[in-house]
C-alpha cells in the first residue's frame, strides 16, 4: 500500500490563491478518504487476527494438551480444569468491563486471600458460616470503595492505588492469619467450591452466570456504552452528560466483590481460609483481560475475547499440573502472554494511526 | 442573506438571553456585565482576543460555570444552570472545537451517547432506532458518511465534526454553542461546517459562534459581539461593517479612536 498520506508540505506555502487552497484539499480529501477505506480495511484483518488468532491459540494449546496427555481429554479432567479456571473467570468478568472503563485493579488477589481470612477468623469466633460470607463479600466490597475514591476523587493511578491496597490486604491476611489456615465447612458451605449440578462443578455456574451478565451489560445496554466512551474519550463521556466518575466507582466496587466470591469459593473448595489463595491470580486475571483484547489504554475490549482467554489459561493451568510441570515456569509463561498481549494492542494501535 | 431569518412583525422574545453576566476568578474580572440576546434563526459572532473572555462566557451560558452575577433567560424566562445537564434540558447544545466524540463508538453510538433509545423490560439499547434516527439526523444536513455504523476514529476530522453538529441540532432545540468548532479543520472541511450552520439558522435555532476565524465569522454571522478584556465594546450588525472594522474593534483600536 503506498502512502496516501506522502504529501510535499512545501508545496503548500507556495500557494497564494484561494482556488488552488481549496484544489489541493479536495485532492487532499480524496486522499483522506482513500486512506479512511484503507484503514478500515486494515482494520478488519487486524480484528480478525486478534480474534480468530486467539481462538487458533486456544485450539493450538488443547491440541498439544491432547497429544501430551492421555488424561487431558476426558469429561472428568476437562470439567476440572473449567472450575479451577471459573475462580479466575469470576474476576476477569469485572476486570475487563474496569479496563475497558480504562482503569486496572491489581489488588484482586490480596482481597480474595483478606476475605478468606477475615471468615475464617470470624467462624474461629463462632459466626455462622454464611453471615461470615455475606460479611467478608460487604468487605470485599468496601475495599472496592476504598480503590474506588483514592483513585477517582483524588485522581490518583488506579494501577499505584491498587498496588498500595494490594499490600496493605495481603500484609493483613498474612498477619492475622499468622501464615495459618483455619478449617471452615458445614452448613452445606462446602457446595459453592466442590458441589456440582449434575457434572458440571458449581464454580463454573458462577463464572458463565457473571460472564452472561457481563456480556449483556457490554453489548446491550447504555451502561456499556458509557463504559466504553469512559475508558476511550473521559471528557466526551463527561459532556454527553454520562456520570463517569460514579461509573468508575461502581467497576472498582464490582471487581472488588468478584474478587471477595472468588475468595469465598476458593475457601469453600479448600474447606479453610487461607493467606495464600490470593497468590496466583495477580498475574493471571490481568493475563485473561489482556489476552482477551482489552487494551490498558481503555475504550476497547470485549466479553468474547476475556472468555476465550480465560479458557486458554484454564487449558495452561490444566496442561501444567497434569505434565508436572513446576508451578514457577507456569509464571513464566503467564508474564509471556501477557507481554506478548500487550505488544499485540500496540501494535494494532500503531497500524491504526 | 439571511433575511428571511429575521424576525418578521412583533418583537420577538431572545431564545438565549444573558443580562449583565460577570464573572471573577478571584479578584480578576474575566466577565464585566456582558449583556447578550440570541434571536431565532439569528447567527451571533463572539469574537475577541485571546483572554478576552470568550470561552467564559460560552461555558457560562451553557452552564459548565456558574457567573458571580447576571441573569441567564431562556425564551425571556430566568434560569440558573448548575451543570451542562441543565442547559441541555433547555434545548442549548455545545459544539466543542476538539472533537469531542468517543472514537472506539460508532456515528450513531455517539450521536445517541448519554442519550441512548431503549425498549422492552431490559431496557436493552435499541440499535435500529438509533441508526435510523442518526442516518435521518446526518442526511437532513446533508452530512455524507457511508455508513452510521462505521467506527468515529475512521473519520476525518470535518467528518467528526459534522457528526458533533449533528447530534447537537438533533437534540438541541433552541440554541447552538459553537465554540472554536473549525480551529482544529482544514478550510474545506470548515465550510462545510460553515453550511451546517447556515442550515440550522433557517430551521430558526439561534447560533451562537465563537471563533478565531474572522472571513468566517463575517460570512456567516447576522451579528457580531466583540469582547476586549471582558466586556462587550462592540455589538454590529453584518451589513453595517467590513472585515477591517471588526479587527479595529478586536484590538481596540476603534475604541481608541473615539
Amino acid at each position: 500500500m503506498t502512502s496516501p498520506l506522502k504529501r510535499d508540505d512545501g508545496d503548500v506555502t507556495a500557494v497564494t490563491s484561494r482556488e488552488q487552497e481549496v484544489a489541493l484539499e479536495a485532492e487532499d480529501q480524496r486522499h483522506a478518504q482513500e486512506r479512511e477505506r484503507g484503514l478500515a480495511r486494515r482494520r478488519r484483518i487486524i480484528e480478525q487476527l486478534q480474534g480468530e488468532g486467539l481462538v487458533l491459540v486456544l485450539i493450538v494449546v488443547f491440541v498439544v494438551m491432547w497429544a501430551s496427555s492421555q488424561f487431558f481429554l476426558t469429561e472428568q479432567n476437562l470439567l476440572t480444569a473449567a472450575s479451577v479456571v471459573s475462580v479466575l473467570g469470576v474476576m476477569a468478568v469485572a476486570e475487563t468491563l474496569l479496563v475497558i472503563a480504562g482503569e486496572i485493579d491489581i489488588s484482586i488477589g490480596s482481597v480474595m486471600a483478606a476475605t478468606s481470612v477475615l471468615m475464617g477468623v470470624m467462624v474461629g469466633a463462632g459466626i455462622n458460616v454464611w453471615l461470615a460470607a455475606i460479611i467478608g463479600l460487604l468487605f470485599s466490597g468496601a475495599v472496592g470503595v476504598v480503590n474506588g475514591v483514592i483513585t477517582v476523587y483524588f485522581k490518583i493511578n488506579s494501577l499505584v492505588t491498587t498496588l498500595g491496597t494490594y499490600s496493605i490486604f495481603l500484609g493483613v491476611a498474612y498477619a492475622v492469619s499468622n501464615t495459618a489456615t483455619t478449617s471452615i465447612g458445614g452448613a452445606g458451605f462446602e457446595e459453592l467450591g466442590s458441589g456440582k449440578i449434575g457434572p458440571v462443578p458449581v464454580p463454573v455456574f458462577f463464572f458463565l452466570g457473571l460472564w452472561l451478565i457481563g456480556l449483556g451489560v457490554a453489548r446491550w445496554t447504555a451502561l456499556g456504552r458509557h463504559i466504553y466512551a469512559t475508558g476511550d474519550n473521559f471528557d466526551a463521556a463527561v459532556r454527553a452528560g454520562i456520570q463517569a466518575n460514579m461509573l468508575r466507582m461502581g467497576l472498582f466496587i464490582a471487581t472488588a466483590l468478584s474478587a471477595g466470591l472468588a475468595g469465598i469459593i476458593t475457601t469453600s473448595e479448600l474447606g479453610s481460609a487461607a493467606p495464600q489463595i490470593g497468590d496466583p491470580y495477580l498475574l493471571s486475571v490481568i493475563t485473561a483481560v489482556i489476552l482477551g483484547g482489552a487494551s490498558l489504554r481503555g475504550g476497547r475490549g470485549t466479553m468474547l475475547g476475556t472468555l476465550v482467554a480465560v479458557a486458554i489459561l484454564g487449558v495452561l493451568q490444566n496442561g501444567f499440573a497434569l505434565l508436572q510441570f513446576s508451578t514457577y515456569l507456569e509464571d513464566t509463561v503467564l508474564g509471556s502472554l501477557l507481554i506478548l498481549a500487550v505488544l499485540t494492542d500496540r501494535l494494532v494501535r500503531r497500524a491504526e494511526s | 442573506m439571511n433575511d428571511s431569518n429575521t424576525p418578521a412583525g412583533a418583537a420577538t422574545v431572545p431564545l438565549l438571553e444573558a443580562r449583565g453576566v460577570t464573572h471573577r476568578y478571584g479578584n480578576v474580572a474575566a466577565l464585566s456585565g456582558v449583556d447578550l440576546q440570541v434571536m431565532p434563526g439569528e447567527v451571533v459572532g463572539v469574537v475577541g482576543a485571546n483572554g478576552a473572555g470568550k470561552s467564559t462566557l460560552v461555558k457560562i451560558l451553557c452552564g459548565a460555570v456558574q457567573p458571580s452575577s447576571g441573569q441567564l433567560l431562556v425564551n425571556g424566562e430566568p434560569v440558573t444552570f448548575r451543570s451542562p445537564k441543565d442547559s441541555r434540558q433547555r434545548g442549548i447544545e455545545v459544539v466543542y472545537q476538539d472533537l469531542a466524540l468517543a472514537t472506539e463508538l460508532s456515528v450513531a453510538d455517539n450521536i445517541f451517547l448519554g442519550r441512548e433509545r431503549r425498549n422492552g423490560m431490559l431496557r436493552v439499547l435499541d440499535r435500529p432506532r438509533m441508526a435510523r434516527e442518526a442516518e435521518e439526523a446526518l442526511k437532513s444536513l446533508a452530512i455524507e458518511i457511508h455508513s452510521v455504523k462505521a467506527r468515529t476514529g475512521l473519520l476525518s476530522g470535518g467528518q467528526r465534526q459534522a457528526v458533533a453538529v449533528a447530534r447537537a441540532v438533533l437534540w438541541g432545540s433552541n440554541v447552538l454553542l459553537l465554540d472554536e468548532p473549525t480551529a482544529a479543520l482544514a478550510v474545506m472541511e470548515s465550510e462545510k461546517i460553515g453550511q451546517l450552520v447556515k442550515e440550522v439558522a433557517k430551521r430558526r435555532l439561534g447560533v451562537v459562534l465563537v471563533s478565531h476565524d474572522l472571513p468566517q465569522v463575517h460570512e456567516l454571522c447576522d451579528r457580531i459581539v466583540v469582547l476586549l478584556r471582558g466586556r462587550v465594546v462592540a455589538n454590529l450588525r453584518r451589513d453595517e461593517i467590513d472585515l477591517q472594522d471588526i479587527v479595529m474593534w478586536i484590538t481596540g483600536a476603534a475604541l481608541a479612536k473615539k
